[in-house]
């Protein structure tokens, strides 16, 4: 199947010298629920607004649909915004407090200069599914719930029936109580649009029981990457290992020492080397390329699982 | 067990523009010496104002405060403004959520470490006070203290800066120690080795920590009790594994629902409603509107903390 949108080898490095993204390959399979985990600093943010051709990537190829980005963005900014939607990770921050809320529905259709009434019927369509009351269109966005702002801005994000939409943190900062039943309306909205959708998210167990695909990031790289049953129950990356074991009641929690190095200078050799507890000589001078392991792909000498192989070699 | 701190129907109401609001509506808590008690709630609950109670650190906009704190035999909420300013940061320390803005850009991390020392030792020697910062920052895994102590907070990462709030808070020596969600805004790999810095602590501190989160699992995890806040009033307290695996009040059975299971699948679990309007005053069960099991005589009266077995407490007439 060809993936709604694919990264081939991106890498992006800003002005101040920092390598955001290095080498990032990387498909969003059409119709699926990808989720990419990774800790601040590791390129969540960036590699997702390089999908929203929010950044231009210093190298590699981005694609959209097949075509590359760049191109579809020359033809035309606003016939690519239909297609590609993100869900902002401070949803209530997103929406403007001088706006009611009728006025920030309606926005996207006047932006994109859509029949008035028609993105209205979708609209309202929308906002009965995601359980928004008309009562709350004359309101402030300060003056409705953390959950109902972020309902209001999955409305906004989906009225223009994109093909792909990005999740940044669509939980972070809402109350456990309230989380489940947003995740439930978008996904169930995913499944009916067909949407492709991108979560990213520091929340382990979400993205372990809503995707279907997991990427790992670490200091602007993929680590590993496979299906999210395979990738949760058998990790292949030391970090991953230790990432899912920091999880509510998972068994033996692996305690990394150390800070996150600076992504200005990252460390020799692999860039896990300096908090890896499994690391070697090899380790800090030999960057390790992405690789198979049993059914995931890695970026480790020293796999945790599959071909034992380069065990023997050290 | 004998109480180091026993809050008893401490009220905290604030001027807003919609009206009064009641933050917190009766708030009754042991704290145990020797204990790290966890509170947890949502947003809302009350769990930061009830600290930011305890240290008297209130903006202008509270009308009232009434109940009491008592601490060592005496009340906190009754003590002069001079003498609660001796007790903070001596008796009584804080760690802030957010440590980047908790420690003041303009001074560096030794005089951050230096100025507790002083305040609680006074007429340290120079010599004296640098050791005893290092060691202190030894104490929180940092390493290499000597040079760290020069270093200014932003030269820090988020994790480094928690530690170092930690070593101040550990150089104070506090009876009681308040730490407001010090994970919150960390990454999970190293929350997990700040949580277990905490786990040393109590060996420490003499007194007991108040530990805030709004994470019921990490709660379950590190403290020995739990104190569950809704809307402004603690609805269930236990020991932590009791509560957790035997909830007793249906607002604590439905907030460990919701927790996502491995290998669960369907829906996802979450509770139906809203967090109570802090203006309103219901005359019921302050979590009547949104529980499962709600029955007339719950909207009708409330329901205050009474015991349903040793060392536990429910807000519930149904709890057992």
């Amino acid at each position: 199947m060809t993936p709604a949108a694919e990264l081939r080898g991106v890498g992006v490095t800003f002005p101040s010298g920092v390598g955001a993204l290095s080498n990032v390959s990387l498909g969003l399979p059409a119709g699926a629920v990808t989720g990419l985990v990774g800790e601040s600093g590791s390129g969540k943010t960036t590699l997702c607004r390089v999908l929203m051709g929010l950044q231009a990537a210093s190298s590699g190829t981005v694609l959209f649909g097949g075509e590359p980005l760049p191109a579809l963005l020359a033809r035309g900014r606003l016939a690519f915004r239909r297609q590609a939607q993100m869900l902002l990770q401070d949803a209530a921050g997103s929406l403007s407090p001088r706006m009611t809320l009728r006025r920030l529905l309606a926005e996207p259709a006047a932006i994109h200069g859509l029949p008035r009434k028609e993105a209205w019927a979708r609209t309202e369509g929308l906002m009965r599914r995601l359980g928004l009351s008309p009562d709350l269109l004359d309101k402030y966005p300060h003056q409705v719930s953390g959950g109902q702002a972020r309902r209001v801005a999955v409305a906004r994000a989906l009225v223009l029936r994109p093909a792909l939409l990005v999740a940044d943190e669509p939980t972070a900062g809402l109350d456990v109580s309230v989380q489940g039943e947003l995740l439930n309306l978008l996904l169930d909205l995913q499944a009916e649009l067909g949407l492709t959708l991108l979560v990213c998210s520091h929340n382990l167990p979400v993205i372990r029981r809503i995707t279907t695909e997991t990427v790992v990031m670490y200091l602007g790289e993929v680590v590993e990457h496979g299906p999210t049953a395979a990738l949760f129950t058998s990790p292949a990356h030391p970090y991953t290992a230790a990432l899912l074991s920091t999880r509510p009641g998972a068994p033996g929690r692996i305690t990394l020492h150390g800070e996150v190095p600076s992504p200005v200078h990252p460390p020799a050799g692999c860039r896990f080397h300096t908090r890896c507890p499994q690391a070697q000589t090899r380790c800090t001078t030999e960057h390790p390329e992405l690789r198979q392991a049993a059914g995931q792909t890695v970026r480790c000498h020293y796999p945790l699982v599959g071909d034992p192989a380069p065990q023997e070699m050290a | 067990m004998t109480a180091l701190l026993r809050i008893t129907g401490l009220h905290l109401d604030a001027r807003t523009p919609r009206g009064t609001a009641h933050i917190l509506r009766g708030i009754d808590l042991d704290v145990g010496q020797g204990r790290i008690v966890g509170v947890v709630g949502e947003s809302g609950s009350g769990k930061s104002t009830l600290a930011l109670a305890l240290l008297r650190l209130l903006p202008g906009n509270v009308t009232r405060l009434d109940g009491q704190a008592v601490m060592d035999g005496t009340d906190l909420l009754a003590l002069p403004d001079a003498a609660m300013g001796a007790w903070r940061g001596s008796r009584i320390a804080m760690i802030f959520q957010d440590p980047a803005t908790a420690l003041n850009p303009l001074f560096t991390i030794g005089t951050h470490l230096r100025d507790v020392l002083r305040r609680r030792q006074p007429g340290l020697s120079r010599a004296a006070l640098r050791t005893q910062a290092e060691a202190a920052l030894r104490r929180v895994e940092i390493a290499d203290p000597a040079a760290r102590l020069r270093a200014y907070p932003h030269e820090l990462s988020g994790g480094m800066r928690q530690r170092v709030m930690i070593a101040m808070a550990l150089l104070a020596q506090p009876t009681l120690l308040l730490a407001d969600e010090p994970t919150t805004a960390l990454d999970a790999t190293v929350e997990a080795g700040i949580i277990g810095l905490f786990r040393g602590l109590r060996a420490d501190l003499g007194g007991a920590i108040l530990f805030i989160s709004h994470d019921l699992a990490l709660v379950a995890d590190l403290c020995d009790d739990i104190a569950v806040l809704y809307g402004g009033l603690v609805v269930e307290t236990g020991p932590a594994p009791a509560v957790t695996t035997d909830p007793a009040h249906p607002y604590t059975a439905a907030l460990l629902a919701c927790a996502i299971e491995d290998g669960g699948s369907g829906r996802l679990p979450s509770i139906p409603g809203d967090v109570p309007d802090p203006v309103t005053e219901p005359p019921g069960c302050i979590f009547a509107p949104r529980c499962p099991l709600v029955e007339a005589r719950c909207r009708a009266e409330p329901q205050p903390l009474r015991p349903v077995s040793p060392g536990r407490a429910a807000a519930c007439w149904k709890a057992a």
